[in-house]
Order: structure tokens, then C-alpha cells, then sequence
């Protein structure tokens, strides 16, 4: 009888670890809590690298890796992305044959809102992105859409970046709207899940590996991560935007990638962007 | 006929030497085979991770640990081998792809590049 | 006293008991260690260490057989493409089982489209598992 009592309060005691130990990740819409995984993601990094400032995650991997920071700064005073910018301003500025433009179809005139994006849509019951959005002003202004990857769609979005450039980043998931917290514990999920032939997950790398070489290249920590885009990549030669390194990314782990805007990529924008509330933005940016 | 003898045996230890190899890699050929492996980027591309004191390993990576005292810390080499076969059956979050499980590597180029890495 | 140690034991003692060793561990840690074609015993049977995939390979080489696996490999590749986990290769080793069966090598369309198979299935294993434990490396 002590016996079976004695098994009662293990099995008890092992369920109620197990119980407190799922309850904290936030994996589910109940127990899902935004501002905890921010907090928790800081104090990760801050831990990790306890020279680093907060401020300067914007940076990647120039934050906590010395040497490359110099070579980095070198490339800075003669920003590669100088010439996608002015063409940016020129792109943004150049009317629709309807006479109409960008500006027309973003508040304040589509000047200093990067901070914004992406945003929970809630009519639309959908995460949106800066990128996106130039696309449906073309197309509600009677012109194609840009591809997503590069070239003019990329240059547009620096030049939006470039004019908000030391603006905070402010995402918000609507109070109540299960819809808004869905998407972002979707976005949370592909972050941490592990996938592809290689079996990796965008954390094995750019949390637990961050700082640390794989092969000649370090891997950037994920705070900040999208703070600097679209970014002038010297492996690309030219100017991408976020989703391209998405599927980038997706395809290094041996996986099928998911298509640029996937509304899966857009929820892991809305995630990482969250995380990194509270710092600036910065892009473009430059990076090896 | 001594001469006939003479080259019918060196005729005959030809083929033996010949067909030696068809039937089972000798160590030093798994070894040769297994460092192809861990260098290869489309092959195992060890390198990029793991640390290895052989003079033509250049910019290895350090995401896992580096290839020393191996047949300390794996008196088993079966042992070894499980862990290259899987690294994520000892710890889930492991950065280290399952390189037999998911058939990134075939069962040959594991025996091979265990033999090349025991040596360390 | 000693109750506090038999509530001790019986929490250290009972999750190894509840883990006890399933088929599936025994059959991956014998193939891990031993390769293909090795036997083992589980539960006083024995077994093999070949995968299901190189089992259904295993056939007359016949374009009647090779037909069969690739269709088995494709069904199975749009099962993993469906939950979102397709891995890279698959859909080119898949084409290069289909390219091997035209020039009538069936030996070799048969082992490609078992790998295809097996790359397939590892990868619906690999969802299922990461639905449980995704969370694992989310920092506290």
C-alpha cells in the first residue's frame, strides 16, 4: 500500500515537472506570451555575449565579432547599397501611368513607416509586409507586380528603409486577436523547428551556434535579424530582400523551400521582427 | 617450362593482388575514402564543424567538438559510428544533421569516414 | 527518512522504466552501429537492420517493379510535401530513378526510388516528432 502511495506522488511529481516544463516555451495560443520570448531572447544573448550592447544587435554578427566588425566598417564608408538607394528614390517617385504612386498609397507618404512592418492585417486576416504592400500599390494602380527577390522591388524598399532609418521598430500583436498571436506563435514555430535533410532549424544556427564557425563564416545571432534589410550581400553581388535569404536559408537545410511572401515566411518576419522591438531600423545594410 | 613456371606464378599473384581490393576496402583505402568524405562539401563536409589535425584540413569550423582523442573517447567505435549515424539520439537539439538516418552519407561512406577520424 | 528515499527511487526508477527500448530505438541503434544487413534481437525475435525501403528494392529488376516503387516513392514524397517537409533531393533523385528506368537500368531505378522512399518517410518522422518538440530549444 506505502508502496502504490509512494508511486502515486512520484508519478504525480514527475507529471507536474513535465506539466511546468511545457507550460513555459508558450508553444501553445493559451500559454503563447510575446513579450516574455523578447525578454527571454535578450537575456539569452546578453548571457551569451555579455560585452555586447542591445542597441548594436542591429549589427549581426558585427556586434559580437571583433574582426570582422573592422573589415565590415572599412565597406560601411562606401556603402555598396548607396546606388540602390538613389535608385529607390527614383523608382518611389516615378508616377504610374495613372499618374498615382507609391507615395499615395502609404501613410505619410511611405516616408520614415519601416518601423511598422510587417503588420497583422486584421480584415484582410493576414500578416502584410512592407514588400507586399508595394506590390498591391502597383497592381490596384493598374501595373504588374515586382518580383520578390531583388532588383527593383529591393531597391524601393531600401529607399523606404533609408528614410527611416534610427526609427524604432514597434510591432504590434493586437490585444485579444487570436488571429494576430496565431500568426506569431506560427512564425515562432519555423523558427525553432528543425527541418530539411540536414535537420536544422533557424535556431540551431542563429541562437545556439551564433557567433561560432561553420567552416570560415560565423553565423549571426537572430536579434535583429531584420532590422537591416534589404541588404547588399557581397555572396549575392547586388542588393536582396528578406525573403530571399528566407529561401535561402530554407533550401541550406536541404528542405523544399517555401515560395518568397509565403504566408509562413511572412508570420516568421512578424516573429523575428517582434523580437526585435525596441531597437532601430537600420537598412540597408551590408553583409558578407 | 622453369620459365613458363616463372610466369604463370607472377600471372597468377597479378590477379591475386588485382582482385584483393574488388572483394574488401583494405584500412588504408577507407581511410583515403573517409578523409574525401569529411573534406567534401557535398559529401559529409565534417570540416566545416569539426577540427581535425591533418595538415590539409584549412578554415574548419568549430560548431562541434575537434577530432582528438577519439579512441579515448570512444573505446567502442561502434559507439562512434552510432553517433555520426544520429548526433540528435543523444542530444534532440544537436546542430549536427543525422547523417546516416537521413541517408545524407551511405552506410559505406560512414564505416569510411570512422576509420579516417579513429586515427586522431 | 525512508520514505523520502522510496519517493526518490521511484521518481528516478520509473521514467527508465517507462522507456523501455521500442522496436524503432532498438532498430536505429543497431543500424547505427552496425550499418545494413546486420542481425539483431528485439524481444527474443531477430531482425534486420535493412530499411523497409531496401527490403521493397530487393525485387526482380523488372519495369514492372521499378514502376511500382516510384510510384510508391512519389506518393509518399507528396505526403511529406503536404505537411510542409520535403526535403531538397528528393524530387531530383526521384527523376533520376524515372530517367534510369527509360534506359532499362531497373536495378538502379528500383535502389533510387527506395531512397527517394525512405528520404520520404524520414521526413513525415521528422514531422511528427517536431510537432512534440520544437519548443526544445526555445531559450527560457
Amino acid at each position: 500500500m506505502k508502496i502504490i502511495k509512494n508511486i502515486t506522488i512520484g508519478l504525480s511529481l514527475l507529471m507536474s515537472t513535465q506539466l511546468v516544463f511545457s507550460a513555459q516555451p508558450g508553444t501553445t495560443l493559451a500559454s503563447v506570451n510575446p513579450e516574455a520570448d523578447r525578454m527571454a531572447l535578450q537575456q539569452f544573448f546578453k548571457k551569451r555575449f555579455p560585452d555586447a550592447e542591445l542597441a548594436d544587435y542591429v549589427n549581426g554578427i558585427y556586434a559580437v565579432d571583433a574582426d570582422s566588425r573592422t573589415q565590415w566598417e572599412d565597406l560601411e564608408s562606401f556603402p555598396p547599397y548607396e546606388f540602390d538607394v538613389e535608385e529607390g528614390e527614383r523608382l518611389f517617385k516615378t508616377a504610374f501611368a495613372n499618374g498615382k504612386g507609391y507615395a499615395d498609397c502609404f501613410e505619410k507618404g511611405g516616408i520614415g513607416i519601416r518601423q511598422n512592418f510587417p503588420y497583422w492585417d486584421k480584415k484582410a486576416g493576414t500578416v502584410k509586409t512592407l514588400e507586399q504592400e508595394i506590390n498591391e500599390c502597383r497592381e490596384s494602380n493598374g501595373e504588374k507586380p515586382l518580383k520578390w527577390g531583388k532588383g527593383p522591388i529591393a531597391q524601393i524598399s531600401a529607399y523606404m528603409a533609408w528614410t527611416s532609418r534610427d526609427n524604432v521598430f514597434d510591432i504590434k500583436i493586437p490585444e485579444g486577436d487570436e488571429g494576430a498571436l496565431a500568426a506569431y506563435l506560427d512564425g515562432k514555430k519555423f523558427f525553432y523547428t528543425k527541418r530539411g535533410q540536414l535537420n536544422l532549424s533557424c535556431a540551431n544556427c542563429h541562437v545556439q551556434g551564433s557567433n561560432v564557425r561553420i567552416r570560415a563564416d560565423l553565423a549571426s545571432p537572430s536579434l535583429g535579424h531584420t532590422s537591416h534589410f534589404p541588404v547588399f550581400r557581397s555572396k549575392w553581388g547586388e542588393l536582396g530582400t528578406l525573403h530571399r535569404r528566407y529561401k535561402g536559408c530554407h533550401k541550406d537545410s536541404r528542405s523544399q523551400p517555401l515560395g518568397m511572401q509565403h504566408e509562413t515566411f511572412r508570420n516568421l518576419e512578424y516573429f523575428q521582427t517582434y523580437m526585435s522591438n525596441g531597437l532601430v531600423v537600420n537598412g540597408p545594410g551590408s553583409r558578407k | 617450362m622453369r620459365k613458363l613456371t616463372t610466369s604463370m606464378c607472377a600471372a597468377g599473384l597479378l590477379a591475386l593482388i588485382v582482385t584483393t581490393p574488388a572483394t574488401a576496402m583494405t584500412t588504408q583505402e577507407a581511410v583515403a575514402e573517409g578523409k574525401a568524405v569529411y573534406m567534401g562539401k557535398s559529401r559529409g563536409n565534417c570540416i566545416s564543424c569539426h577540427q581535425i589535425n591533418d595538415p590539409d584540413a584549412n578554415l574548419a569550423g568549430n560548431q562541434g567538438p575537434p577530432m582528438v582523442a577519439m579512441a579515448q573517447r570512444f573505446p567502442d567505435k561502434r559507439m562512434l559510428r552510432a553517433q555520426v549515424w544520429d548526433a540528435s539520439k543523444n542530444n534532440p537539439i544537436t546542430i549536427m544533421p543525422p547523417l546516416g538516418k537521413h541517408w545524407i552519407l551511405s552506410e559505406e561512406e560512414i564505416d569510411a569516414v570512422v576509420e579516417y577520424i579513429y586515427q586522431f | 527518512m525512508k520514505k523520502l528515499i522510496a519517493i526518490v527511487a521511484t521518481v528516478v526508477f520509473l521514467p527508465a522504466a517507462a522507456m523501455a527500448e521500442t522496436f524503432d530505438d532498438a532498430f536505429d541503434m543497431n543500424r547505427a552501429m552496425h550499418g545494413k544487413g546486420y542481425t539483431f534481437t528485439w524481444s527474443g525475435k531477430q531482425y534486420s537492420t535493412d530499411h523497409l525501403e531496401e527490403v521493397e528494392a530487393r525485387v526482380a529488376a523488372t519495369k514492372e517493379n521499378a514502376e511500382d516503387l516510384i510510384a510508391k516513392a512519389k506518393a509518399k514524397n507528396a505526403e511529406v510535401a503536404n505537411v510542409g517537409f520535403e526535403w531538397k533531393l528528393t524530387k531530383g533523385i526521384l527523376k533520376d530513378a524515372e530517367a534510369a528506368m527509360v534506359s532499362g537500368d531497373y536495378r538502379k531505378a528500383l535502389d533510387l526510388a527506395a531512397q527517394a522512399k525512405y528520404h520520404a518517410r524520414i521526413g513525415l518522422e521528422q514531422h511528427a516528432y517536431a510537432e512534440n518538440n520544437w519548443h526544445l530549444s526555445v531559450p527560457q
